[in-house]
């Protein structure tokens, strides 16, 4: 952690006001070295207005509602906005490429644009900012953060860009009542997932053993996901190579005969909501996907399985057993000169209070520790017990589903398409070959500079 | 009683017209009504297979819950502000160009208002983007408001150039020879008759701007959105509700489903038999 | 290209009975300038507008399309590899075979439906305005809210077109989820929405036939469909070869239905260009192989225009 005081542009005068002001709040904080710096204040930025822009996402919708607690707070006012996954990205690119965001803060998908982040420089180092007694709230607990979720937006020469808020497990969904009517235990490997996909699978019944996404680049991350059972990264941070051995066609042909064998009619155009129509209407009895979307097939106002779903953590591999996960976080916009409004609502937004709230009210995983034991306290319907105990077992053996690589989401769409080559006649080994070779000229193209 | 073979042969006749005309309009009216079925069910009824048609319960729930969703108003006002304005813009522009370009059979000049059409619209975001970020624009509706040009002109020019060359001519020769000059002939005597075909221009150039998507994906932020984007945004992330969907869609829908019943004859006749003489 | 621009703006031009000659000829008896310049006046703000908002984007399409830039690095200039990579990426030819496919059926369909529309809507019949206002109703709606709509009808298991197939005995399809059903059922998609605006081209065709050959005919006690074939065909083609280039144009360009149903999937069997040069640009970051291949795309649309214009010549003149 760096211990330079930071330099923090826009600050000077309000920063003089603030600290005064705030020496009496501060005088009850034990603990810490209120007097070398000036203590913290929520209010020192009162008045100021920051423009945030999030992802489509059920725990950013809990975000929005809380910003009038934020405000009444901290006196600072939010102009925030959701944007659906695939237009967010290319809209977050543009805005940092024209050199001039139109916001101040924002949520990052580390899983697929970390490196391109990193290279354009485009996020503030929030190293300096933590560090900071006046600008960091002494109940921040930095602590309290699992490695692997603050190392997912530590860049490789260690600027920090992001904190993690929301990290996407991908965990398995069950049907109960399928599996206890066919006598299935609820797989706890790989080969005993394809066992009981096969063994539940009854196309007459129009029910289906296992749904899961075959359509093109959503599809990636499920094979890549087996991958790391079967021991191996897709790509290694040295540049090495595993989409074509022998593992990664272990993994794809367990894809294949999962989704293909046992899936329904079709599959090979279904996305995260097709996999989740399915499987809420109880014509799906396993289905892996992310916890974030798993969540609502317990809710019964919207799910006809709701008493009968179960959750599990993601099945263990020959080699390794992991949680693969999506990481995503919030950081500033390098080039804002609102640096401290903006810190403030990622310290807020990353904070306990809003964290625990995601996890109790079953909106995603947090990338902290403390709010899964309070969820568990909480006992609500929107976290189910099950639900919960896959998100926690998940976040203990959390690992990252994609490659840290630039070219992230070609990377996905190659593959992608070699897996629902897979779903009609396509041979794993071949199909691998193949997309391996169309990608390393991509990889090499986009790792040089 | 006899039956007169005429009179059986327009009734076989008449059958054969009615069955066609409901081939011909039923895929409208039940895509339609299904979209309706949709909006006035509940999340359970919506994703229930085999499929309800009429809910158990019509509910309003979801349409009051989009309008009175974040910022519907607002987006409703910018999609009428940059519809309205384009189609303004180039009906000013436009309704001239189509003038002159019918009498002067200026077909090259025509041919590179196509240019603007061909063009993939994709290909405008990027630069268009950097252009009005360096202007300072972004956040404003005139980037919208002129990209969406690149729709409503082309549309303007090509119905007024239809429209001009079916206007007889003999009123502005005789014109011409008690002296008015070329804009005079425009302006008091072609510009007067020409209003079918600015009818029409307007309505589909409203319409066409209206529906646009992919302009506003890139080009407008939480303050200018338009309508069709926030749609497509209202689509949840970790469930599809099929309801609030189908109501939002309904709605976007509604202003141009009205504005084509309630002119279907105007945009009949000014697409089709050429104004004056259809009407 | 003289004869072109017309062509396409008005289906009326290639109709001898319209006025077009007799403007000349006026135009040529009137004072003072010759006739093109008399009209400059009319026509060049409209060509400064477009020149105004589709400069900029080709010059930086075309420079950027010699140029490698993805963002977060600086552009780097590399010649013409943008263009060598494209005419050798399979992926790129497959894209261009899609979209022929795709095109062909979206331009066909609504050609036959359309016509079929048009003759209907073309008679007398009680309650016509309030039929025609809502058979021309697709035309107008949006096309990301009903491609939305259509998402959740073509669901194999739970949608309710498979549904209403089961109640006539067929069995369920696959529709867009399937990698051999995919681009008719984009095209069928595509048919809903654009058949009013053929049957609309034609109608105004019909409305300008003579009465003649009809009163001849039905003296000679010939069928409808006699009529139909040996008459107001070959009368309305014009119109029909209108309506194909509009069509063709925009069935190239179709983006919005794609995008939302499937975003070009499964694998790449319904990734037509537009799906290919949005993926390029927006999802992969290759701003400098996208401009080029926006490029080659644009060409490609022209000289498909130019074949069809020219094959309109050929019809007026048969």
């Amino acid at each position: 952690m760096a211990t330079k005081r930071p330099h923090l542009p826009g600050l000077s005068r309000r920063t003089l006001l603030g600290s005064t002001l705030a020496t009496a709040a501060a005088a009850s904080l034990p603990g810490r070295d209120a007097a070398a710096q000036g203590a913290f204040d929520w209010k020192r930025f009162k008045g100021e207005k920051i423009e945030v822009t999030l992802q489509k996402s059920p725990f950013h919708d809990v975000l929005q509602k809380a910003e009038a607690e934020f405000t009444e707070m901290t006196g600072i006012q939010i102009a925030s906005e959701q944007i659906p996954e695939q237009q967010y990205r290319q809209k977050l690119a543009i805005e940092f490429a024209s050199g001039k965001p139109s916001f101040d803060a924002c949520y990052v998908a580390m899983a697929t644009q970390k490196r391109m982040f990193g290279k354009g420089k485009w996020l503030a180092d929030l190293r300096p900012l933590i560090a900071d007694a006046s600008m960091t709230s002494p109940d921040f607990d930095y602590g309290d953060f699992a490695k692997a979720a603050i190392e997912a937006g530590v860049q490789s020469d260690g600027r920090m860009d992001t904190l993690p808020i929301t990290n996407h497990y991908n965990i398995l969904m069950l049907n109960k009542e399928l599996l206890q009517k066919k006598g299935v235990a609820v797989p706890t490997t790989f080969a005993a997932l394809a066992e009981a996909a096969a063994k539940l699978n009854d196309p007459a019944a129009g029910v289906s053993g296992f749904v899961g996404r075959g359509l093109k680049n959503a599809n990636t991350p499920l094979w890549t996901g087996f991958m790391l059972g079967m021991g191996v990264d897709a790509v290694t941070a040295d540049g090495k190579f595993n989409t074509d051995g022998p593992e990664a066609v272990a993994a794809a042909e367990l894809y294949r005969k999962l989704v293909k064998d046992c899936g329904p009619p079709g599959v090979a155009g279904f996305n995260w909501y097709e996999c989740q129509a399915n499987f809420m209407q109880g014509r799906a009895a396993l289905w892996i996907d992310t916890a974030t979307v798993g969540a609502p097939v317990a809710d019964p106002k919207k799910s006809r399985v709701a008493d009968k779903a179960g959750f599990a953590v993601m099945p263990a591999g020959p080699k390794a057993h992991r949680g693969p996960v999506f990481a995503s976080g919030v950081g500033i916009a390098a080039v804002t000169k609102k640096v401290g409004p903006a810190w403030y609502w990622v310290q807020w937004a990353s904070g306990k209070q809003i964290q625990t709230r995601q996890v109790v009210g079953g909106h995603g995983a947090s990338g902290r520790v403390s709010p899964y034991e309070a969820a568990r306290k909480a006992q609500t319907p929107e976290a189910p017990a099950e639900w919960l105990d896959a998100v926690i077992a998940s976040t203990k053996i959390a690992y990252p589903v994609l490659p840290d690589i630039v070219a992230a989401n070609e990377f996905r769409d190659v593959f992608g398409i070699a897996l629902t080559n897979m779903l009609a006649d396509g041979d794993p080994a071949t199909e691998l070959k193949k997309a391996t070779e169309a990608f390393k000229p991509i990889y090499e193209r986009t790792e040089k500079s | 009683m006899v039956v007169r073979p005429g009179a059986i042969r327009r009734l076989v006749d008449d059958m054969g017209l009615a069955l066609a005309v409901v081939v011909v309009v039923s895929p409208a009216i039940l895509v339609f009504l299904w979209m309706l079925s949709l909006s006035m069910k509940t999340e359970l009824e919506n994703s229930a297979f085999p499929p309800v048609f009429v809910p158990a319960q019509f509910s309003l729930e979801n349409f009051a819950a989009v309008i009175k969703g974040a910022n519907f108003g607002k987006y409703l006002w910018n999609s009428l502000v940059v519809s309205g304005a384009s189609t303004l813009a180039a009906l000013i522009l436009g309704v001239p160009a189509g003038y002159g370009i019918a009498r002067a059979r200026a077909n090259g000049l025509a041919a590179f208002i196509l240019v603007s059409r061909v063009t993939p619209g994709m290909s405008y975001l990027i630069p268009m983007f950097i252009l009005f970020r360096y202007l300072d624009l972004i956040g404003t509706l005139a980037p919208m408001i002129i990209i969406h040009m690149v729709i409503t002109l082309p549309i303007v020019v090509w119905v007024m150039i239809g429209f001009f060359e079916t206007l007889p001519v003999d009123l502005e020769e005789a014109a011409t020879i008690d002296g008015c000059n070329t804009w005079q002939n425009f302006w008091h005597i072609a510009l007067p008759l020409s209003r079918p075909g600015i009818t029409v221009a307007t309505i589909l150039g409203f319409i066409f701007s209206w529906n646009n998507f992919v302009f506003g994906i890139v080009l407008t932020n939480r303050e200018t959105r338009t309508l069709p984007v926030a749609v497509y945004n209202s689509m949840s992330f970790e469930q599809i509700s099929w309801g609030p969907l189908a109501a939002s869609a309904l709605i976007v829908t509604l202003p141009v489903l009205v504005l084509t019943i309630v002119a279907q004859k105007e945009i009949v006749h000014g697409l089709t038999a050429g104004g004056l003489k259809g009407g | 290209m003289p004869g072109t621009g017309r062509a396409i703006a008005s289906p009326r031009a290639g109709f001898g009975a319209h006025p077009a000659g007799p403007a000349a000829t006026a135009a040529r008896r009137g004072p003072g300038l010759p006739r093109r310049t008399r009209y400059w006046f009319f026509i060049l703000p409209t060509l400064l507008a477009i020149l105004a908002i589709i400069l900029f984007p080709w010059v930086f399409t075309v420079w950027m399309s010699l140029h490698e830039w993805a963002p977060g690095s600086p552009p780097a200039y590399v010649g013409g590899r943008n263009f060598m990579e494209l005419f050798t990426s399979r992926r790129f030819y497959q894209s261009i075979g899609t979209t022929i496919y795709f095109t062909l059926l979206s331009v066909v369909l609504p050609l036959a439906f359309g016509v079929f529309a048009a003759v209907v809507f073309h008679r007398r019949f009680p309650l016509r305005g309030l039929l025609r206002g809502i058979f021309i109703l697709p035309m107008m709606a949006t096309p990301v809210a009903l491609a939305l709509v259509w998402t959740m009808m073509f669901h194999p298991q739970l949608g309710v077109l498979n549904y209403l197939l089961s109640l006539v005995g067929i069995p369920p399809q696959l529709w867009v989820f399937a990698p051999a059903t995919v681009v008719p059922s984009l095209a069928m998609v595509e048919t809903w929405h654009w058949t009013p605006l053929v049957a609309l081209i034609v109608l105004g065709g019909l409305a300008a036939l003579p009465v003649e050959p009809y009163e001849a005919a039905l003296t000679d006690g010939a069928t409808r469909w006699q009529t139909f074939r040996y008459i107001t065909l070959p009368l309305v083609l014009p119109f029909i070869v209108v309506a194909a280039i509009i069509r063709t144009i925009d069935a190239m360009k179709t983006f919005e239905t794609i995008f939302v149903i499937t975003q070009g999937g499964p694998g790449v069997s319904s990734e037509t260009v537009s799906i290919h040069l949005y993926l390029q640009a927006f999802s992969f970051h290759n701003i400098g192989y996208a401009s080029a291949l926006v490029i080659v795309f644009f060409a490609l649309i022209v000289a498909l225009s130019l074949f069809l214009l020219f094959l309109r010549q050929k019809v007026k003149w048969s």
